[in-house]
């Protein structure tokens, strides 16, 4: 790598872990739709916002060399970001988020 | 050098992308939070803005509004925009060239390469 790729590799590094608190607060909520969604349970705010965080990662993960957290987070966006998903496609959900946080947070 | 303007309502993507443009293309970036703060960055800065990145998905004005919004203020109208979407489904890809803006970029975006990107898309040689 050029002296101007690495410098901007170490910032990228300072970014992602300076914004690693908000990412665990993100996969918090994704976690809480996803037990609500398993319990029959999930409520409209509840999906539209795990909607926006899973659109929200799937932008951005790939930009911090997560790119397999960003296709995760693509599958999660793409099975929620309509109103009354159904149950068979909410099924999948709760693995789904597992595999983001293993994708993003191995050490976790 | 270039100087581009950044809008995109979250704070992640527009650090990192303002610190890649400057860090590897040395460019000028400003940046904004909203299409409302945007425009009046837009508006501030014409002297020599060389394009304007702009994220389609924000709360309020979104991306598109933001853009047909600057293409009817004579003043920034030819300011090259490029769209910055994480849709990447084809009816999302169709709708967002046909709205004429210089070019649409997905996220997420790779740092090392985002400026060679924007370069590419505005035929940029320097």
């Amino acid at each position: 790598m050029s002296e101007a790729e690495d410098k901007t590799a170490a910032l990228l590094q300072q970014v992602w872990l300076r914004n690693r608190p908000m990412v665990e607060e993100r996969l918090g909520r994704l976690d809480r739709a996803a037990a609500a969604a398993a319990a029959g349970t999930l409520a409209e705010e509840l999906r539209k916002e795990a909607a926006e965080i899973a659109h929200k990662f799937a932008g951005s993960l790939g930009m911090f060399g997560y790119d397999h957290g960003s296709r995760v987070a693509r599958k999660i966006e793409l099975l929620i970001d309509y109103p009354a998903p159904d149950a068979a496609r909410l099924s999948a959900l709760t693995g789904l988020t597992v595999e983001l946080r293993k994708a993003i947070l191995p050490d976790a | 050098m270039r100087r581009i303007l950044i809008i995109d309502d979250e704070d992640d993507i527009r650090e990192v992308a303002a610190l890649s443009l400057e860090t590897i293309a040395g460019w000028e970036i400003i940046t904004a939070g909203s299409g409302a703060d945007g425009i009046r960055a837009a508006v501030d800065f014409k002297p020599g803005l060389d394009a304007v990145l702009l994220d389609v998905m924000m709360p309020g004005m979104d991306g598109p509004s933001t853009f047909r919004l600057m293409q009817q203020n004579p003043a920034i109208a030819g300011i090259p925009v490029l769209l910055l979407t994480a849709k990447v489904q084809g009816v999302d890809r169709r709708r967002f060239a046909g709205l004429g803006v210089a070019a649409v970029l997905f996220k997420p975006f790779n740092p090392l390469t985002l400026a060679s990107q924007i370069s590419e898309a505005l035929g940029w040689k320097d």
